[in-house]
């Protein structure tokens, strides 16, 4: 009830405009709001207003304090201790402590049903050393694990609730973050209020948060216009043009971390035959696709690790068109007249049109593509059964190298969806989880990508990059790859 | 006339438990795995594995109907595949969403339907018939989505009237509410006063050429009288009709307008569910909109008591 009234007096007050109010469109509506059980990108929009974590990303990618003020790293990376910030509160009033982290990391890994238990299936124990001292201990060292806090599995929700409220925490959810939760009506809004309380003294400055969701680009962009919303995110490349020409509005770019491209099929059809990989890999051309279709707002690849980010080898070209290359290949494979297979996408504007790209090159060479359209669930259900012959999927990309590997091109990876299996490429990727020296990392992580770009069980074709649209008035959001706008500092000037 | 209508509810009970098991059988033979969905980018076979388990996924299919159902009977609708909560709550909370848009749709195409087609008959074979008929076939015929984008890109984008799309509970603020509801309130209800339109013209044409409305005209009755009195009422059965089976359909949901005009009604709830095969809200959204046709149904055989005295119910 209290809650309640809480938003009718704050929706009025939006409506009278004394609230500072920044109203957020979204492309799909958070399904969950509970970590434990989220699995939607969109869902850690809001988490990230509503939960602090242990540690955060910087601009760079770098790992930064945020509920652990500092952190050791002892028994060779097998033991980490963090220090937490003291003085902090639940929304619900009860204090963020070190028991509050155990709870937190024990639901964790082994709530059922918890989707966050892959990620911390190596951590063996979690011991309270003191209020403010937590020692978490791993089974081997595991160089990934402080870059998974910053994300979902690092979110502090308060044990109180969870223990009250139980499975209708999601609906109700307390963390320490900038902003409480006040309500949410499903596909339309949900909105947050500023914590009074919050440990970063003179934050947040905004009122109130507003997240409403608009699954059309063009309905999503006619708000951001009209000024019905203050920013949006993702925009529609073919958008953009639109915003820019908006005098009161601008566009904010940056590279994300993930990538897009083609899972081709080892176990079935003709790419089983490596040279004819190769051949229709040949003749992509990443420059065409960026800017046909992303009107230069994507970023050609040369493998899984975008620019920007710790794995990144610039030395590594990005494969060019060669249909030279690709006639060679194809006489190579056998089949110099040329073949066809079946490209399998999910339904979308942009991804049809990527589809069209792609048959157009590869038409040229002789390879034929017919394109499938299939809806999404169905898609990714075959695709892992391996009963397609290529698949375009990509991924959101995680800010450690390994979230954008390790599950995807080891042998009988949930994620592979090739069929590939390499023993050296699963060897490789074992010792870049356990070695700390990013140099050393980053090394291993570049002969994986060599040998990938050689094997092709994916070929890599754009890195997404993060867009938003927003009114000129906002400022104050850092530009943070992982693509989350974060609040914290936003603030809403020239009233 | 009580009879009747307890005749027609308990008659229905049977058409009820087959769209029971229509419903079922068509969310079940949807390809994708809902649990797969639900993870998404998380999904590994063992937590696909134990999401299904949980979920009562992996038991035989008769199983799961005879559960739902029995879960039905005792007024319980589930729990969200997707979101993991109650799906009564989110039914009630999206129903008053959609009654107000279908009211106020069905408002807009009967204040222009009627007249139009009355217009129309009166002046059957001139510009002003030809007008109207030009007018209902483009109302029918223009997409929602089109006209709703066009609406959104005059009256909120060049013009900056209206917000271009959200919701507003009547009780937190009556005059939003009712601006956002203008335009898709327009949208709909000039696609269904097409139709109003058309049948009202043909109604009317057969009514007016009876012997009745010849003797009334004859009597010196008024034209006005004649018309509105005599031949409307007449008239309206057909209409009538055809206006309950759309109010059915818009019950149902108004996927695209509500998607365009970002209304939380039951139509983004039924695609949204199709999409997560979220199978208890799919279940959950077909059936109250099936049991709503059905009960406007029973409700337009009782207007055609009211509009024409010589029906009697027994």
């Amino acid at each position: 009830m209290k809650q309640w009234l809480a938003a009718v007096v704050l929706w009025s007050l939006g409506g009278l405009g004394l609230a500072q109010t920044v109203t957020v469109g979204l492309d799909a509506d958070p399904p969950n709001l509970d970590p434990l059980l989220s699995s939607a990108l969109v869902d850690r929009q809001v988490h990230n207003q509503i939960y602090d974590k242990l540690v955060d990303l910087d601009e760079n990618l770098r790992i930064v304090p945020m509920l652990a003020t500092s952190w050791r790293v002892e028994e060779n990376g097998t033991v980490y201790v963090f220090t937490l910030r003291q003085g902090v509160k639940f929304h619900d009033g009860t204090d963020f402590n070190a028991e509050a982290v155990k709870f937190n990391l024990d639901r964790y890994r082994s709530a059922p049903g918890s989707r966050r238990s892959g990620e911390l299936s190596l951590i063996t124990n979690v011991q309270v050393v003191n209020p403010t001292t937590v020692r978490v201990i791993l089974k081997e060292p595991f160089a990934p694990f402080l870059a998974i806090l910053s994300d979902r599995s690092g979110m502090m929700v308060s044990p109180t609730a969870v223990q009250r409220l139980g499975a209708e925490f999601g609906n109700n959810p307390v963390g320490t973050g900038p902003f409480k939760f006040v309500e949410r009506r499903r596909q339309d809004r949900i909105v947050l209020a500023r914590n009074e309380n919050y440990w970063q003294r003179g934050f947040p400055r905004i009122e109130q948060l507003v997240y409403r969701p608009f699954p059309d680009d063009d309905v999503r962009v006619a708000n951001l216009l009209s000024g019905a919303v203050s920013i949006i995110t993702p925009v529609a490349a073919k958008d953009l043009a639109a915003i820019r020409n908006n005098p009161n509005l601008t566009v904010n770019n940056f590279p994300g971390i993930g990538y897009q491209g083609i899972w081709l099929n080892h176990t079935r059809g003709p790419f089983t035959n490596k040279a004819l990989r190769q051949a229709f890999a040949a003749t992509i051309d990443r420059d065409v696709v960026d800017r046909v279709v992303f009107l230069g707002t994507a970023l050609p690849s040369n493998g899984p690790f975008p620019p920007g980010t710790l794995a990144h080898d610039k030395s590594i070209a990005v494969p060019k068109r060669d249909l030279a290359l690709a006639r060679q290949k194809l006489a190579e494979g056998g089949r110099p007249q040329g073949f066809s297979f079946t490209l399998t996408i999910a339904p979308g504007p942009v991804l049809a049109q990527l589809a069209q790209v792609y048959q157009a090159m590869a038409a040229e060479a002789g390879i034929q593509v017919r394109i499938e359209q299939v809806e999404f669930g169905t898609l990714l259900d075959r695709a892992a059964k391996l009963e397609l012959e290529a698949v375009a999927v990509g991924w959101s990309g995680r800010p450690d190298p390994d979230g954008n590997i390790y599950d995807f091109v080891r042998c009988k990876a949930a994620n592979n969806y090739s069929g590939y299996c390499n023993a050296r490429v699963d060897n490789l990727l074992n010792r870049a989880r356990t070695v700390r020296l990013p140099e050393a990392r980053r090394d291993l992580y570049s002969q994986i990508t060599k040998i990938i770009q050689e094997d092709l069980p994916y070929i890599y074709v754009y890195h997404p990059q993060t867009t938003i649209g927003l009114s000129r008035r906002l400022s104050g959001i850092p530009v943070i790859p992982d693509g989350i706008l974060r609040f914290r500092g936003a603030s809403l000037g020239g009233q | 006339m009580f009879f009747f209508v307890l005749r027609r509810l308990v008659g229905g009970l049977p058409t009820l438990l087959l769209v029971t098991v229509m419903v079922f059988a068509l969310t079940r033979v949807l390809p994708g795995d809902p649990a797969r969905l639900l993870l998404g980018e998380e999904a590994t076979p063992e937590l696909v594995a134990q999401i299904r388990e949980e979920l009562g996924l992996n038991r035989p299919i008769l199983v799961q109907y005879a559960d739902w159902l029995w879960s039905l009977m005792q007024g319980d609708l589930g729990r969200s595949i997707r979101g993991n909560e109650q799906v009564a709550p989110i039914i009630w909370q999206k129903l008053p969403t959609t009654l107000e848009l279908s009211f106020f749709s069905l408002l807009v195409a009967i204040l222009i339907g009627i007249p139009a087609g009355v217009l129309a008959a009166l002046r059957r074979n001139t510009v002003a018939d030809a007008g109207v008929t030009v007018l209902a076939l483009s109302g029918i015929s223009i997409p929602n989505f089109f006209l709703g984008i066009l609406l959104i890109y005059l009256f909120s984008i060049r013009l900056a009237w209206i917000p271009p799309s959200g919701y507003v509970e009547p009780w937190v603020d009556l005059q939003k509410n009712l601006l956002l509801m203008l335009m898709p309130a327009l949208t709909l209800g000039t696609a269904l006063a097409g139709a109003i339109a058309r049948f009202t013209r043909n109604s009317m044409l057969e009514v007016l050429s009876q012997d009745y409305v010849r003797t009334a005209r004859a009597k010196g009755l008024e034209g006005r009288v004649v018309v509105y009195k005599h031949a409307l009422r007449n008239a309206a059965i057909p209409v009538v009709t055809v206006i309950g089976l759309q109010l059915g359909g818009l019950l149902g949901g108004a996927v695209v307008t509500e998607q365009v005009f970002s209304i939380p009604g039951f139509g983004r709830l039924l695609v949204d569910s199709v999409f997560n095969r979220d199978f208890p809200v799919l279940q959950a959204v077909v059936l109250i909109s099936a049991l709503a046709v059905f009960l406007i149904n029973v409700l337009t055989d009782l207007l055609y008591a009211a509009i024409d005295p010589r029906i009697r119910y027994h």
